[in-house]
């Protein structure tokens, strides 16, 4: 970084809050939260418009997520001291894995379907809404490979590793702060777990009452949460070390729900941008197709009269 | 166990052999590894029957069936029977959890996408398909391919960079396993299931895969992980002939009197199991003749649209008349 370049303002795109979270989507959390553990500031603002997007929080999966991304980058990293501990590694890849599924699965399938509602349907008309949502379903079913016959058995197993998950991240906790003595993006990565867990997440929900059993994560995560999550406000003003040597200045917050992007970003956007849209457009049109049949099911087209026309002669 | 119960004798079913490995299933050599590990005595029997059957391996005495597909796998289910246990030491340890979850999924999905998408799938035709006809086994790849894409979330879109993901993550698991074991014999001191999912992911990358997989060639930078695997294996796979005689350690105190083995592929199973059994068997009979039938009306399709059906003639019978 030059030390005349002035430092940019960034702002995080995410989906809107829920839950008494500052952002509902259980993707976007951990990115969050990474940028709070970083005391980086950020703008937060909100996009709800493509709800089926997983990708869509500043594309988060480009280059394994988000916060690898600005790891790489150079703009955050959290991770220096343990990208190469085994121990950490493999507890992160634990995290991401058999956690992370846990969650999509409770989610879309092994819950109601109230709270994937509510985080991603609920600004747009039920039936669309609804349509979305089974659609997700399915989409999240052939991900696990689930079907009718092994449905029992793939639930056991993800709730099973899921609590052996608990159990591991429990011992290796202790009594400490973080997991490895100092936060990094595995701190990030399961705090946003543990807090979609409790909150969004129903109160029969089998995975919040087996992470409801370990009384040390419970209090990490009350402790982290009020730590960065809730010091200052929860709008998005953000905290503010500077890290660089050059002078940052403040620009006014952009506020709309699209900001600068580098042009190549632009393009891809656009291009999904268009897709969504074609796909909505797909969906309302056979929604009222579909309508429309159903309607004139009920009508009997014997009855309707042809008027011939006596005015015209036939030669 | 009762003092007067024979030890009954334990058949594992897995896969045929391929490549050089004992099978050349993927899935079925860790269990495979594992009773070796643990000096089991067990008998291999093959079944190539099912290509995309989730209960292969399994293992069976007596009236006694373990099937892959049931409490996460054979080798966990071994382990809650109280049958084959290595891991009593280690399934509290977090380093040793973590390191498995990294090994079960990263490691194991690496493998299954470069068997079916990543490389040009002759491994995966010569594993699964080289007993049926090139028709239906090309028809079978092909949907595997289909499922093994929807499990990865893969789209035309975002082909590349899933790649690129699971390429990565098994890099950097390869890498936190090299440090980890550093120069030891096993990961965590004794053999473990852990190791024994490690080593039969090694060996099927090394040994299963093309030349050319990008996975293979990452897992060959790392010295100390090939001289691991090498060793373990010149040790429990090797030691003896690689035919179907066990190694035997006897560890209970009652005698274990060997009967003759059961070479049929159809053994004694629980009336439940049975009815499963039978049922599966229906269902992939059912699909396997469907997809033929519908490869015949494809075939005859195509066959008969090269027809011109103008040029054939109706002949009048005139011995007919209608009134």
């Amino acid at each position: 970084m030059q030390e005349s370049q002035e430092r940019a303002d960034y702002t995080l795109i995410a989906r809107k809050p829920s839950f008494g979270l500052p952002t509902g989507c259980p993707i976007c959390l951990p990115v969050y939260i990474h940028l709070k553990f970083a005391s980086f500031p950020f703008h937060l603002n909100f996009n709800n418009t493509f709800p089926d997007s997983g990708t869509y929080v500043a594309f988060n999966d480009e280059n394994g997520g988000l916060i690898e991304r600005l790891r790489e980058d150079g703009i955050v990293d959290l991770d220096a001291a343990f990208c190469s501990l085994p121990e950490w590694i493999s507890m992160k890849a634990m995290v991401s894995t058999w956690l992370a599924e846990a969650v999509m699965y409770e989610l879309w399938v092994g819950s109601d379907g109230t709270s994937a509602r509510a985080i991603y349907y609920s600004d747009l008309p039920w039936l669309i809404g609804k349509a979305l949502f089974m659609k997700q379903v399915y989409v999240v079913k052939q991900r696990f490979g689930i079907t009718k016959e092994n449905a029992e058995r793939k639930e056991a197993e993800i709730y099973k590793r899921a609590k052996i998950a608990y159990g591991a991240l429990s011992t290796t906790l202790g009594d400490q702060t973080f997991l490895f003595e100092r936060p990094s993006s595995l701190d990030a990565y399961l705090l946003g777990h543990m807090l979609f867990t409790l909150q969004a997440l129903p109160e029969s929900s089998v995975l919040r009452l087996a992470l409801s059993e370990h009384g040390n994560l419970i209090r990490y995560a009350e402790k982290l949460k009020s730590e960065y999550l809730e010091g200052g406000s929860s709008s998005s003003v953000p905290q503010f070390h500077s890290e660089a040597s050059s002078t940052s200045t403040r620009r006014p917050s952009n506020s709309s729900s699209k900001t600068k992007k580098q042009p190549k970003r632009e393009k891809t956007e656009e291009e999904k941008t268009f897709r969504r849209r074609a796909k909505y457009f797909l969906v309302t049109q056979l929604v009222a197709v579909l309508v429309f049949l159903s309607v004139m099911g009920g009508y009997d087209f014997s009855e309707v009269e042809v008027d011939d026309d006596e005015g015209f002669s036939y030669d």
